[in-house]
């Protein structure tokens, strides 16, 4: 065993590329539909029907294979992979085996550190079981193949993460990729992580958590594992090598299975697809069609910019900020337009629970906005306010300060007047800063923004407000 | 003929509705006793032929009766692969073979027998419950297989009538001279394989079984042509086969593959066939002798290593669930209940066919087996290919026997039984055109085989024009 650090991970990531219809037939891929609606005989493996494949999730594997710089196959072939299971038709999988559709390739963390591919590969998604009650106390399981055929990359990682939030930052890093790659649905679609798991203490005995659904998951299920093995360890008990299952209900991971190894799954080529060539033609349309991706955009931002080194780094991550950084840096300041879009902007979305793909922003409102902040022709503090309004739905924010009279005091005699109006209001504030008391002064100038409704520029009021005190 | 036959239901002189209530009554008649027929579809047969009738454009081949071997998918029919497993299974499409032939007006009145999923080569391995095909020369002898209904009730049709079958390992060819017929099986992928049940999908080609050469190539020249919905269907242009049939043979350079010719193949078998390459010589055609050391040594071998891995994967979708036979699945396990149904369901040599390629790519075994045989099969189509540079037909005895007596085939282990696939399992490993000639001077049928070089089709129906007229 090569292994140093305290915890090994290795994921192997199931996404869903976003297609039209399925891998081998020509089904929509998603919908509202009733169970066992979206099928034909290919994806419910009637005798007779054959598979021909969508040649589109070829291009969209191909793309994440350039994009990760993993080394393409120079033909792909499909493999059988055979085991009873009621969620396969044919009881075998089209996957592939021997020759994967890349190996090598790296995905890079903030760190530096670059965490290896092992390979990428395509294979078919299996139908989906529903249980009337939870899994493990329901009579009878019901089938529904509306997902039978769906077109599935799998990535697969040295293991080479080392604490659940490194696997975290990959899944993050991938994700932006496939979003970038425009090959995954963000919204509706699935990532799925089988995980193994060891740590030192136990000298590394592997155990591997399968079937975990959702991002968020994947890291619960990891840091559950790790605790759980830790335990073990400590009490002195041997971890059992085996695969677990991830209850996302109970939050805990259990015994499915005794391991089976992938030599087990008596594969053989499929013999009813043919090879194709991944020539270098091939390769060149689809290189072409590989944007920017983000850890090279954020060094741009740095160096085109001069912007923040976060703002860059988080704008670059999210395809569609970035976008919007971009088009709203040709009138606005870069420094200032990074720090609204990418503080502001993803705080109201991130409280909102909201994405950028949510919500009909249009550019021209965000520019407006920065403008009226930029020129102070607003307080921050309003402009934080229209920012939230704007997440709601779309307005002129030029329009709405004029018609609101939201602009900003500025007038040194008006906001004057105010302060002295709320210095003879409170006079306990005032004689506790005359006693000492530092924060009554901001209580005070608080209390002129409040009367303001935040219109009033802060510089102005504390130098009123001093001048009036001393 | 069909050219005839065609004509007069174009006509209008033959009535096709008429015409075709005949047939099926006269391949009822037949079928008491010889069994070549699962399931006969009247109701789709009258329908067609009124149909017919009421066209003026008919088609190319209007009103000929055929039958189809029960492992392609018809419409509505039930195609069961002659396995209990598929009782009463009514694919809701038809086989692209089918639809081509339906286009052409042709009349589809029945499935023909076959050993479930086209396991065996004498039809006796039909499935669970079912009847076994006899010869119609001999009812004690059989029909050979697994196209066995396909050969028994072409040559027993006393009409017009066209078979398709399907071959694996030479699954058309063996039936074909063991009936009498001439059986043709073309190059792996120039016959779309949508809506076959699969045996082995790198082997399963879709073929023709006639009682002449010209309505075979008449068939072939429909069904022939690229599918877009068989992943391996070829893209090539469409041919003629009837008008190249009629171009010269003469200048065709033939060698005979002398392995075929060992102390394995019977004393009648070698005097027919010797007989007709006499003939053959006489009438000016000039034959070499040559051997394929590699395909003969481990063409049995390699044939079943593969086949039976493949179709151990094809058949693992019969569980008893969506379609075929089901039974109540309350209150029992996913594992139990498709292990029972499998148990009850498959025939013995499914079952065998199963544990014979699961074992053969399984952790462990599958270098020395399936891996192995992947490699062997690239050598024994290079064999070939070699030969095709210097020769443009091949030929040999189809089978090494006249069709054994149902008794003696009792005695054979399944061994046994496999190796007398020796001659056939070498172009169906190449995925070469092939055909099976009648050519016996005795009663009991002999056939000839002619192969030829991926896609020269043209090429084995002049010879067989040939010999058809010689004969």
């Amino acid at each position: 065993m090569k292994f140093k650090s305290d915890v090994v991970i290795g994921l192997e990531i199931h996404v869903e590329l976003d297609t039209n219809t399925k891998l081998f037939c020509g089904c929509r891929t998603s919908g509202n539909d009733k169970p066992n609606t979206r099928v034909c005989p290919i994806c419910l493996g009637h005798p007779g029907a054959r598979p021909v494949l969508n040649k589109k999730a070829l291009d969209y594997a191909i793309k994440l294979c350039l994009a990760t710089d993993s080394t393409l196959t120079p033909e792909v072939i499909f493999s059988r992979k055979s085991y009873f299971y009621p969620d396969m038709s044919k009881n075998f999988q089209i996957s592939q085996y021997e020759e994967p559709l890349s190996v090598g390739g790296a995905i890079e963390l903030e760190s530096g550190k670059k965490i290896n591919l092992t390979r990428i590969h395509i294979e078919e998604d299996p139908a989906s079981i529903t249980y009337p009650k939870s899994a493990k106390n329901s009579d009878y399981s019901l089938i529904d193949y509306n997902r039978s055929g769906n077109p599935l990359v799998e990535i697969v990682t040295e293991p080479e993460l080392t604490t659940p939030d490194e696997a975290r930052e990959f899944l993050n890093k991938l994700i932006s990729v496939l979003n970038y790659l425009k090959i995954f649905d963000m919204k509706s679609g699935i990532i799925k992580a089988d995980a193994n798991i060891s740590i030192k203490g136990s000298g590394y005995r592997r155990v591997e958590v399968k079937n975990i659904t959702g991002f968020k998951e994947i890291e619960r299920a990891l840091e559950y594992e790790l605790e759980r093995q830790k335990e073990l360890v400590k009490e002195g008990t041997e971890i059992v090598i085996e695969t677990r299952g991830w209850d996302a209900k109970d939050r805990e991971t259990y015994s499915l299975r005794k391991k089976e190894t992938e030599e087990g799954y008596g594969y053989i080529i499929e013999p009813d697809l043919v090879k194709i060539d991944v020539n270098e033609e091939l390769i060149g349309i689809l290189k072409k069609e590989i944007p920017e991706l983000a850890h090279k955009k954020a060094k741009r931002f740095i160096k085109e910019y001069k912007i923040d080194k976060v703002d860059a780094k988080v704008m670059a991550m999210e395809l569609e900020l970035g976008e919007l950084f971009e088009k709203v840096v040709k009138e606005i300041d870069p420094i200032l337009a990074g720090r609204w879009l990418r503080r502001e902007l993803l705080r109201v979305l991130n409280y909102n629970k909201k994405t950028l793909q949510d919500i009909k922003i249009d550019e021209s409102h965000i520019i407006e906005l920065l403008s009226l902040i930029e020129t102070k022709t607003i307080t921050e503090a309003t402009g934080k306010k229209l920012i939230e309004m704007l997440i709601d739905k779309p307005f002129s924010p030029k329009d709405y300060v004029e018609k609101n009279e939201l602009a900003q005091i500025t007038s040194e005699i008006e906001l004057e007047d105010i302060c002295k109006k709320i210095v003879s209001q409170n006079e306990k504030a005032v004689e506790d800063y005359k006693g000492g008391e530092e924060k009554s002064f901001n209580f005070l100038v608080g209390m002129v923004m409040r009367e303001t409704k935040g219109k009033a520029n802060p510089v102005i009021v504390k130098d009123a407000m001093k001048r009036i005190l001393s | 003929m069909i050219d005839n036959q065609v004509k007069e239901i174009t006509k209008g002189k033959v009535k096709c509705l008429d015409y075709t209530k005949n047939a099926i009554k006269r391949i009822k008649e037949i079928n008491k006793d010889n069994h070549y027929i699962t399931t006969m579809c009247e109701d789709l047969a009258i329908s067609q032929a009124k149909e017919i009738d009421s066209k003026t454009k008919k088609g190319k081949l209007a009103g000929t009766i055929f039958t189809i071997k029960d492992n392609i998918c018809v419409k509505d029919v039930e195609s069961t692969a002659n396995s209990k497993i598929l009782d009463g299974y009514k694919p809701i499409f038809d086989a692209t073979v089918v639809e081509k032939l339906k286009r052409e007006g042709a009349i589809i009145v029945g499935k023909d027998s076959c050993d479930a999923f086209g396991f065996g080569g004498f039809n006796v391995n039909v499935g669970v419950g079912k009847n076994i095909p006899k010869n119609p020369i001999d009812s004690s002898r059989t029909c050979g297989g697994s196209s066995g209904g396909s050969g028994g009730i072409t040559k027993k049709a006393d009409f017009v009538h066209v078979a398709i079958g399907e071959s694996t390992g030479g699954s058309i060819e063996c039936p074909s001279a063991f009936c009498g017929v001439v059986g043709f099986c073309p190059t792996y992928g120039l016959v779309s394989r949508w809506g076959l049940i699969s045996y082995a999908d790198s082997f399963d080609k879709i073929g023709v079984m006639t009682k002449t050469v010209e309505d075979n190539a008449r068939v072939m020249s429909v069904i022939a042509g690229h599918d877009n919905k068989d992943g391996t269907s070829l893209k090539v242009d469409k041919k003629d086969y009837v008008k190249s049939m009629k171009e010269d043979s003469k200048k065709l350079k033939i060698a005979i593959i002398k392995d075929g010719l060992s102390e394995g193949t019977s004393q009648e078998v070698k005097e027919s066939f010797n007989d007709m390459v006499e003939t053959l010589k006489k009438d000016g055609f000039e034959i070499d002798e040559i051997s394929l050391p590699l395909t003969f040594k481990y063409g049995i071998a390699t044939y079943y290593i593969l086949a039976t891995s493949e179709s151990s994967t094809n058949l693992s979708r019969f569980s008893g669930l969506r379609y075929g036979v089901e039974e109540n699945k309350k209150g029992k396990y996913f594992d139990d209940y498709f292990s029972e149904i499998r148990s009850k369901n498959f025939n013995t040599e499914s079952k065998r066919r199963i544990m014979l390629g699961t074992f053969t790519r399984m952790a462990g075994f599958r270098d020395a087996y399936y891996i192995k045989a992947t490699k062997a099969r690239t050598k024994i189509i290079e064999e070939y290919k070699n030969q095709f540079e210097k020769y443009d037909l091949l030929i040999s005895p189809t089978m090494p026997i006249v069709p054994p007596k149902f008794s003696d085939i009792k005695k054979m282990s399944a061994l046994e039984a496999y190796t007398m696939d020796i001659l056939t399992v070498g172009p169906n490993l190449a995925g070469i055109p092939h055909a099976s000639m009648p050519i016996h001077k005795g009663d009991l049928p002999i056939g000839m085989m002619v192969m030829a070089d991926h896609l020269q089709e043209d090429k084995i129906y002049r010879l067989l024009k040939r010999i058809e007229e010689l004969r």
